[in-house]
Protein backbone atom coordinates (compact mmCIF):
# COMPACT_ATOMS: atom_id res chain seq x y z
CA UNK A 1 0.00 0.00 0.00
CA UNK A 2 1.28 3.61 -0.80
CA UNK A 3 2.02 5.68 1.90
CA UNK A 4 -0.75 7.28 3.29
CA UNK A 5 -1.25 11.01 3.83
CA UNK A 6 -3.02 12.91 6.00
CA UNK A 7 -4.55 13.98 2.62
CA UNK A 8 -6.08 11.04 1.30
CA UNK A 9 -6.85 9.69 4.68
CA UNK A 10 -9.17 11.96 4.77
CA UNK A 11 -10.63 11.58 1.17
CA UNK A 12 -11.03 7.92 1.97
CA UNK A 13 -12.20 8.40 5.11
CA UNK A 14 -15.42 10.91 3.93
CA UNK A 15 -16.12 9.80 0.80
CA UNK A 16 -13.99 7.42 -1.25
CA UNK A 17 -14.84 4.56 1.75
CA UNK A 18 -17.14 6.34 3.85
CA UNK A 19 -17.75 3.88 6.38
CA UNK A 20 -21.60 4.48 6.06
CA UNK A 21 -22.82 4.98 2.57
CA UNK A 22 -20.07 2.70 1.04
CA UNK A 23 -19.16 0.14 3.23
CA UNK A 24 -22.92 0.29 5.02
CA UNK A 25 -20.75 0.01 8.35
CA UNK A 26 -22.65 1.35 11.49
CA UNK A 27 -26.10 1.70 10.26
CA UNK A 28 -27.79 0.59 13.30
CA UNK A 29 -26.66 3.76 15.78
CA UNK A 30 -27.32 5.74 11.99
CA UNK A 31 -30.87 4.56 11.96
CA UNK A 32 -31.58 4.84 16.19
CA UNK A 33 -29.90 8.67 16.74
CA UNK A 34 -30.58 9.98 13.58
CA UNK A 35 -33.78 12.54 14.58
CA UNK A 36 -32.33 14.76 16.50
CA UNK A 37 -29.23 16.75 15.41
CA UNK A 38 -28.10 17.52 18.91
CA UNK A 39 -27.85 13.72 19.43
CA UNK A 40 -26.21 12.85 16.52
CA UNK A 41 -23.86 15.64 16.71
CA UNK A 42 -22.68 14.46 20.07
CA UNK A 43 -22.81 10.71 19.43
CA UNK A 44 -20.77 12.07 16.16
CA UNK A 45 -17.91 13.54 18.32
CA UNK A 46 -17.59 10.64 20.66
CA UNK A 47 -17.84 8.38 17.82
CA UNK A 48 -14.53 10.37 16.54
CA UNK A 49 -12.58 10.17 19.54
CA UNK A 50 -13.25 6.70 20.23
CA UNK A 51 -12.35 5.34 16.73
CA UNK A 52 -9.25 7.57 16.64
CA UNK A 53 -7.87 6.44 20.25
CA UNK A 54 -8.39 2.56 19.70
CA UNK A 55 -7.50 2.54 16.59
CA UNK A 56 -3.61 4.29 17.72
CA UNK A 57 -3.66 2.01 20.74
CA UNK A 58 -4.52 -0.70 18.63
CA UNK A 59 -1.34 0.30 16.44
CA UNK A 60 0.97 0.96 19.01
CA UNK A 61 0.38 -2.95 20.52
CA UNK A 62 0.37 -4.40 16.59
CA UNK A 63 4.19 -5.74 16.92
CA UNK A 64 3.36 -7.46 20.55
CA UNK A 65 -0.77 -8.52 20.38
CA UNK A 66 -0.58 -12.48 19.34
CA UNK A 67 -2.62 -12.84 16.07
CA UNK A 68 -5.36 -14.91 17.35
CA UNK A 69 -6.23 -13.43 20.21
CA UNK A 70 -5.96 -9.56 18.28
CA UNK A 71 -10.04 -9.48 18.32
CA UNK A 72 -10.46 -9.65 21.86
CA UNK A 73 -7.81 -7.21 21.99
CA UNK A 74 -9.18 -4.63 20.26
CA UNK A 75 -12.86 -5.02 22.03
CA UNK A 76 -10.96 -4.80 25.48
CA UNK A 77 -9.47 -1.29 23.73
CA UNK A 78 -12.84 -0.22 22.26
CA UNK A 79 -15.24 -0.85 25.45
CA UNK A 80 -12.84 0.93 27.80
CA UNK A 81 -12.95 4.23 25.69
CA UNK A 82 -16.42 4.29 25.18
CA UNK A 83 -16.67 3.58 28.83
CA UNK A 84 -14.00 6.56 29.65
CA UNK A 85 -16.32 8.51 27.49
CA UNK A 86 -19.74 7.69 29.05
CA UNK A 87 -17.81 8.44 32.90
CA UNK A 88 -16.41 11.99 31.28
CA UNK A 89 -20.13 13.05 29.78
CA UNK A 90 -21.89 11.49 32.80
CA UNK A 91 -19.56 14.02 35.16
CA UNK A 92 -18.68 16.97 33.08
CA UNK A 93 -21.94 17.30 30.52
CA UNK A 94 -24.72 15.79 32.63
CA UNK A 95 -27.30 17.14 30.61
CA UNK A 96 -26.03 15.87 27.47
CA UNK A 97 -25.48 12.39 28.61
CA UNK A 98 -28.65 12.28 29.85
CA UNK A 99 -30.14 12.92 26.19
CA UNK A 100 -27.91 10.27 24.88
CA UNK A 101 -28.83 8.00 27.48
CA UNK A 102 -28.26 4.57 26.01
CA UNK A 103 -26.11 5.13 22.99
CA UNK A 104 -22.94 5.94 24.18
CA UNK A 105 -22.56 2.44 25.31
CA UNK A 106 -23.78 1.70 22.12
CA UNK A 107 -21.17 2.97 20.76
CA UNK A 108 -19.11 -0.41 21.77
CA UNK A 109 -21.19 -2.40 19.09
CA UNK A 110 -20.47 0.22 16.46
CA UNK A 111 -19.10 -2.01 13.20
CA UNK A 112 -17.03 1.04 11.92
CA UNK A 113 -14.37 1.43 15.20
CA UNK A 114 -13.63 -2.57 14.85
CA UNK A 115 -13.36 -2.50 11.21
CA UNK A 116 -10.93 0.26 10.84
CA UNK A 117 -8.97 -1.63 13.99
CA UNK A 118 -8.90 -4.43 12.10
CA UNK A 119 -8.83 -3.00 8.25
CA UNK A 120 -6.07 -0.23 8.86
CA UNK A 121 -4.66 0.03 12.36
CA UNK A 122 -3.71 -3.64 12.72
CA UNK A 123 -0.85 -3.11 9.91
CA UNK A 124 -0.30 1.08 10.05
CA UNK A 125 1.60 3.11 11.90
CA UNK A 126 0.63 4.97 15.20
CA UNK A 127 -0.54 8.77 13.74
CA UNK A 128 -1.62 7.10 10.59
CA UNK A 129 -4.18 4.61 12.39
CA UNK A 130 -4.81 7.92 14.60
CA UNK A 131 -5.97 10.03 12.08
CA UNK A 132 -7.38 6.84 9.69
CA UNK A 133 -9.99 6.72 12.89
CA UNK A 134 -10.65 10.31 12.46
CA UNK A 135 -11.43 10.46 9.47
CA UNK A 136 -13.64 7.74 9.10
CA UNK A 137 -15.35 8.88 12.33
CA UNK A 138 -15.77 12.64 10.64
CA UNK A 139 -17.14 10.28 7.52
CA UNK A 140 -19.78 8.59 9.99
CA UNK A 141 -20.98 11.64 11.57
CA UNK A 142 -21.37 14.02 8.69
CA UNK A 143 -23.59 11.16 6.73
CA UNK A 144 -25.66 11.32 10.08
CA UNK A 145 -25.80 14.65 10.27
CA UNK A 146 -27.31 15.02 6.79
CA UNK A 147 -29.62 12.65 7.50
CA UNK A 148 -30.58 13.56 11.04
CA UNK A 149 -31.02 17.61 9.00
CA UNK A 150 -33.97 16.08 7.13
CA UNK A 151 -35.41 14.01 9.79
CA UNK A 152 -35.47 16.79 12.21
CA UNK A 153 -36.75 19.12 9.78
CA UNK A 154 -39.35 17.54 8.38
CA UNK A 155 -40.38 15.48 11.77
CA UNK A 156 -39.86 18.48 14.08
CA UNK A 157 -40.10 21.59 12.01
CA UNK A 158 -36.33 22.46 13.73
CA UNK A 159 -32.43 22.49 13.53
CA UNK A 160 -30.50 21.61 16.21
CA UNK A 161 -34.20 21.99 18.19
CA UNK A 162 -34.34 25.39 16.93
CA UNK A 163 -37.84 25.89 15.12
CA UNK A 164 -37.02 26.67 11.65
CA UNK A 165 -40.97 25.35 9.92
CA UNK A 166 -43.40 28.13 8.97
CA UNK A 167 -46.38 27.68 12.11
CA UNK A 168 -48.49 25.74 9.70
CA UNK A 169 -45.93 23.10 8.89
CA UNK A 170 -47.42 19.61 10.39
CA UNK A 171 -44.89 17.29 11.50
CA UNK A 172 -44.26 13.80 9.69
CA UNK A 173 -44.31 11.42 12.50
CA UNK A 174 -43.02 9.00 10.43
CA UNK A 175 -39.41 10.61 9.71
CA UNK A 176 -38.94 10.45 13.65
CA UNK A 177 -39.25 6.56 13.69
CA UNK A 178 -36.84 4.19 12.68
CA UNK A 179 -38.21 3.75 9.38
CA UNK A 180 -37.54 7.13 7.75
CA UNK A 181 -33.69 6.21 9.04
CA UNK A 182 -34.06 3.31 6.34
CA UNK A 183 -35.74 5.92 3.77
CA UNK A 184 -32.83 8.37 4.85
CA UNK A 185 -30.17 6.24 4.70
CA UNK A 186 -31.22 4.54 1.05
CA UNK A 187 -31.73 8.14 -0.55
CA UNK A 188 -28.15 8.97 0.35
CA UNK A 189 -26.61 6.65 -0.90
CA UNK A 190 -28.88 7.28 -3.99
CA UNK A 191 -27.96 10.30 -4.46
CA UNK A 192 -23.92 9.77 -3.28
CA UNK A 193 -24.08 7.52 -6.07
CA UNK A 194 -25.11 9.67 -8.68
CA UNK A 195 -22.61 12.30 -7.76
CA UNK A 196 -19.79 9.71 -8.56
CA UNK A 197 -17.70 10.55 -11.27
CA UNK A 198 -18.25 8.69 -14.76
CA UNK A 199 -15.34 7.07 -14.86
CA UNK A 200 -15.41 5.37 -11.23
CA UNK A 201 -19.09 4.57 -11.98
CA UNK A 202 -18.36 2.27 -14.82
CA UNK A 203 -15.54 0.50 -12.89
CA UNK A 204 -16.85 -2.69 -11.21
CA UNK A 205 -17.48 -3.05 -7.82
CA UNK B 1 2.85 -23.73 23.69
CA UNK B 2 4.68 -20.97 24.58
CA UNK B 3 2.58 -19.23 22.56
CA UNK B 4 -0.38 -19.74 24.30
CA UNK B 5 0.64 -18.89 27.53
CA UNK B 6 2.21 -15.24 25.92
CA UNK B 7 -1.26 -14.87 24.76
CA UNK B 8 -3.00 -15.46 27.69
CA UNK B 9 -0.33 -13.23 29.74
CA UNK B 10 -0.86 -10.56 27.04
CA UNK B 11 -4.81 -10.73 28.17
CA UNK B 12 -4.37 -10.55 31.80
CA UNK B 13 -1.84 -7.92 31.70
CA UNK B 14 -4.06 -5.79 29.08
CA UNK B 15 -7.32 -6.28 30.32
CA UNK B 16 -5.69 -5.10 34.28
CA UNK B 17 -4.35 -2.09 32.31
CA UNK B 18 -7.46 -0.79 30.80
CA UNK B 19 -9.72 -1.76 33.64
CA UNK B 20 -7.23 0.21 36.32
CA UNK B 21 -7.47 3.16 33.93
CA UNK B 22 -11.11 2.85 33.53
CA UNK B 23 -11.28 2.60 37.01
CA UNK B 24 -9.44 5.61 37.69
CA UNK B 25 -11.34 7.26 35.19
CA UNK B 26 -14.51 6.60 37.26
CA UNK B 27 -12.80 6.90 40.73
CA UNK B 28 -11.53 10.13 40.39
CA UNK B 29 -15.37 11.60 38.56
CA UNK B 30 -17.51 9.29 40.83
CA UNK B 31 -17.71 12.33 43.42
CA UNK B 32 -18.60 14.53 40.58
CA UNK B 33 -21.37 12.17 39.05
CA UNK B 34 -22.46 11.67 42.63
CA UNK B 35 -23.00 15.54 42.97
CA UNK B 36 -24.39 15.84 39.62
CA UNK B 37 -27.27 13.68 40.49
CA UNK B 38 -27.50 14.98 43.38
CA UNK B 39 -28.46 18.07 42.34
CA UNK B 40 -30.52 17.04 39.35
CA UNK B 41 -32.49 15.02 41.70
CA UNK B 42 -32.76 18.57 44.32
CA UNK B 43 -33.56 20.58 41.10
CA UNK B 44 -36.68 18.14 40.26
CA UNK B 45 -38.01 17.86 43.55
CA UNK B 46 -38.19 22.06 44.21
CA UNK B 47 -39.30 22.27 40.32
CA UNK B 48 -42.25 19.63 40.44
CA UNK B 49 -42.88 21.70 43.90
CA UNK B 50 -43.06 25.17 42.24
CA UNK B 51 -40.39 26.69 44.07
CA UNK B 52 -37.50 26.77 42.14
CA UNK B 53 -35.95 30.34 42.17
CA UNK B 54 -35.93 30.31 38.58
CA UNK B 55 -35.83 27.89 35.74
CA UNK B 56 -32.27 29.30 35.01
CA UNK B 57 -31.44 29.56 38.55
CA UNK B 58 -27.32 28.36 39.35
CA UNK B 59 -26.55 25.90 41.34
CA UNK B 60 -25.77 27.46 44.23
CA UNK B 61 -29.14 29.40 44.41
CA UNK B 62 -30.82 26.12 43.66
CA UNK B 63 -29.05 24.42 46.80
CA UNK B 64 -29.77 27.04 49.15
CA UNK B 65 -33.53 26.81 48.36
CA UNK B 66 -33.88 23.35 49.23
CA UNK B 67 -31.18 23.53 52.14
CA UNK B 68 -34.40 25.86 53.35
CA UNK B 69 -37.65 24.79 52.02
CA UNK B 70 -37.48 21.19 51.54
CA UNK B 71 -37.05 18.22 54.42
CA UNK B 72 -36.05 15.00 53.63
CA UNK B 73 -38.23 12.24 55.37
CA UNK B 74 -39.11 8.67 54.63
CA UNK B 75 -42.32 7.49 53.50
CA UNK B 76 -42.87 3.29 53.61
CA UNK B 77 -40.05 2.50 51.20
CA UNK B 78 -39.59 5.78 49.64
CA UNK B 79 -38.18 9.53 50.10
CA UNK B 80 -40.45 12.17 51.50
CA UNK B 81 -39.99 15.30 50.41
CA UNK B 82 -41.97 17.69 52.74
CA UNK B 83 -41.88 21.11 51.35
CA UNK B 84 -41.64 24.45 53.78
CA UNK B 85 -42.87 27.97 53.47
CA UNK B 86 -40.86 30.80 53.88
CA UNK B 87 -40.35 30.79 57.65
CA UNK B 88 -40.34 26.79 57.70
CA UNK B 89 -43.34 26.64 59.87
CA UNK B 90 -46.40 25.60 57.39
CA UNK B 91 -46.09 22.88 55.13
CA UNK B 92 -46.64 23.57 51.53
CA UNK B 93 -46.62 20.46 49.35
CA UNK B 94 -45.21 17.04 49.38
CA UNK B 95 -43.01 15.36 46.97
CA UNK B 96 -41.94 11.93 46.45
CA UNK B 97 -40.36 9.68 43.23
CA UNK B 98 -42.13 7.51 41.30
CA UNK B 99 -41.50 4.82 38.59
CA UNK B 100 -42.32 2.17 36.71
CA UNK B 101 -41.39 0.03 33.66
CA UNK B 102 -41.94 2.20 29.97
CA UNK B 103 -41.81 1.10 26.64
CA UNK B 104 -38.02 0.25 26.35
CA UNK B 105 -37.27 0.59 29.80
CA UNK B 106 -37.80 2.29 33.24
CA UNK B 107 -39.11 5.77 33.88
CA UNK B 108 -38.57 7.33 37.08
CA UNK B 109 -40.33 10.46 37.82
CA UNK B 110 -41.22 12.58 41.10
CA UNK B 111 -44.56 14.28 41.89
CA UNK B 112 -45.84 16.29 43.83
CA UNK B 113 -49.12 16.82 46.14
CA UNK B 114 -50.35 20.08 48.18
CA UNK B 115 -50.51 19.78 51.81
CA UNK B 116 -53.92 18.69 52.23
CA UNK B 117 -53.05 15.71 49.14
CA UNK B 118 -55.97 16.99 47.39
CA UNK B 119 -54.59 18.40 44.08
CA UNK B 120 -51.27 17.55 41.90
CA UNK B 121 -48.80 20.24 41.49
CA UNK B 122 -46.83 18.89 39.44
CA UNK B 123 -44.72 16.11 37.61
CA UNK B 124 -41.64 15.43 36.35
CA UNK B 125 -39.79 12.53 34.62
CA UNK B 126 -36.14 12.90 34.80
CA UNK B 127 -34.78 8.91 33.70
CA UNK B 128 -36.63 6.85 31.03
CA UNK B 129 -35.65 5.74 27.56
CA UNK B 130 -38.43 6.20 25.36
CA UNK B 131 -38.04 6.87 21.56
CA UNK B 132 -36.90 10.90 21.33
CA UNK B 133 -39.80 12.33 19.95
CA UNK B 134 -42.08 10.46 20.68
CA UNK B 135 -42.19 8.57 24.06
CA UNK B 136 -39.31 11.18 25.31
CA UNK B 137 -42.04 13.82 25.34
CA UNK B 138 -42.98 12.90 28.70
CA UNK B 139 -40.73 15.10 29.53
CA UNK B 140 -41.84 17.71 27.63
CA UNK B 141 -43.92 21.28 29.87
CA UNK B 142 -47.01 20.63 27.61
CA UNK B 143 -47.61 17.26 28.68
CA UNK B 144 -46.39 17.52 32.36
CA UNK B 145 -48.15 21.02 32.77
CA UNK B 146 -51.78 19.34 32.17
CA UNK B 147 -51.35 17.19 35.52
CA UNK B 148 -50.85 20.58 37.91
CA UNK B 149 -53.90 20.81 39.77
CA UNK B 150 -55.64 18.14 38.93
CA UNK B 151 -57.97 16.88 41.72
CA UNK B 152 -56.27 13.75 43.59
CA UNK B 153 -59.67 11.44 44.16
CA UNK B 154 -59.05 8.12 45.49
CA UNK B 155 -60.46 5.93 42.73
CA UNK B 156 -63.38 3.56 43.67
CA UNK B 157 -62.45 -0.08 43.22
CA UNK B 158 -61.56 -0.95 39.43
CA UNK B 159 -60.96 2.52 38.26
CA UNK B 160 -57.91 4.37 38.12
CA UNK B 161 -56.27 8.21 39.30
CA UNK B 162 -56.37 9.03 36.19
CA UNK B 163 -56.43 8.06 32.22
CA UNK B 164 -54.29 8.95 29.42
CA UNK B 165 -56.73 9.56 26.14
CA UNK B 166 -55.50 10.20 22.65
CA UNK B 167 -54.26 13.39 22.55
CA UNK B 168 -57.23 16.20 21.99
CA UNK B 169 -59.93 13.81 23.68
CA UNK B 170 -59.44 14.18 27.65
CA UNK B 171 -62.89 15.75 28.80
CA UNK B 172 -63.04 14.47 32.43
CA UNK B 173 -61.19 15.95 35.29
CA UNK B 174 -59.68 12.43 35.40
CA UNK B 175 -58.50 12.68 31.41
CA UNK B 176 -55.55 13.47 29.93
CA UNK B 177 -54.00 13.69 26.80
CA UNK B 178 -51.55 10.92 25.88
CA UNK B 179 -48.94 11.37 23.58
CA UNK B 180 -49.78 10.43 19.60
CA UNK B 181 -47.51 7.77 18.05
CA UNK B 182 -46.36 6.85 21.68
CA UNK B 183 -49.32 4.94 22.82
CA UNK B 184 -46.84 2.49 24.19
CA UNK B 185 -45.73 4.69 26.95
CA UNK B 186 -48.75 6.46 27.18
CA UNK B 187 -50.22 3.31 28.44
CA UNK B 188 -47.87 1.95 30.83
CA UNK B 189 -47.08 5.38 32.23
CA UNK B 190 -50.63 5.34 33.01
CA UNK B 191 -50.57 1.88 34.63
CA UNK B 192 -47.43 2.75 37.32
CA UNK B 193 -48.39 5.98 37.97
CA UNK B 194 -51.93 5.50 39.24
CA UNK B 195 -50.09 1.87 41.09
CA UNK B 196 -47.62 4.35 42.53
CA UNK B 197 -50.29 7.05 43.84
CA UNK B 198 -52.25 3.76 45.09
CA UNK B 199 -49.92 3.07 47.20
CA UNK B 200 -48.40 6.18 48.70
CA UNK B 201 -51.51 8.57 48.86
CA UNK B 202 -53.54 6.66 51.19
CA UNK B 203 -49.88 5.84 53.20
CA UNK B 204 -49.39 9.63 53.12
CA UNK B 205 -52.70 10.75 54.42
CA UNK B 206 -52.83 8.14 57.20
CA UNK B 207 -49.66 9.43 58.54
CA UNK B 208 -50.58 12.72 58.01
CA UNK B 209 -53.43 12.05 59.90
CA UNK B 210 -51.74 10.84 62.64
CA UNK B 211 -49.69 14.10 62.18
CA UNK B 212 -46.09 12.89 61.68
CA UNK B 213 -45.43 14.46 58.69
Amino acid sequence: MAADTAKSLFRKGVWGENPVFRQILGICSALAVTNLMTNTFIMGVSLIFVTAMSNATVSALRRITPGRIRMMVQVLIIASYVMIVDIVLKAYLPEISEALGPYVGLIITNCIIMGRCEGYARNNPVWLSFLDGIASGTGYALVLLVIAFVRELLGFGTVFGHPVMPSWWVPWTIMVMAPAGFFMLGLFIWVAYQFEKPEEKKAPR
Amino acid sequence: MKERLFSVLFMFVLALAFTSVVGGVNWVSQERIRLNEETKLQRIVLSVLDLLPAESAGKQEMQLAFQRRIRPLSLGDRTLYVALDQDGTQVLGYAFPISGPGFWGPIYGMIAVDAQVQKILGIAFYRHSETPGLGGRITEAWFRDQFRGKELQVPGPGMRFFYLKPAGTSAAPNELDGITGATETSRRLEAFLDQELKRTIPLLLEQRKLGKI
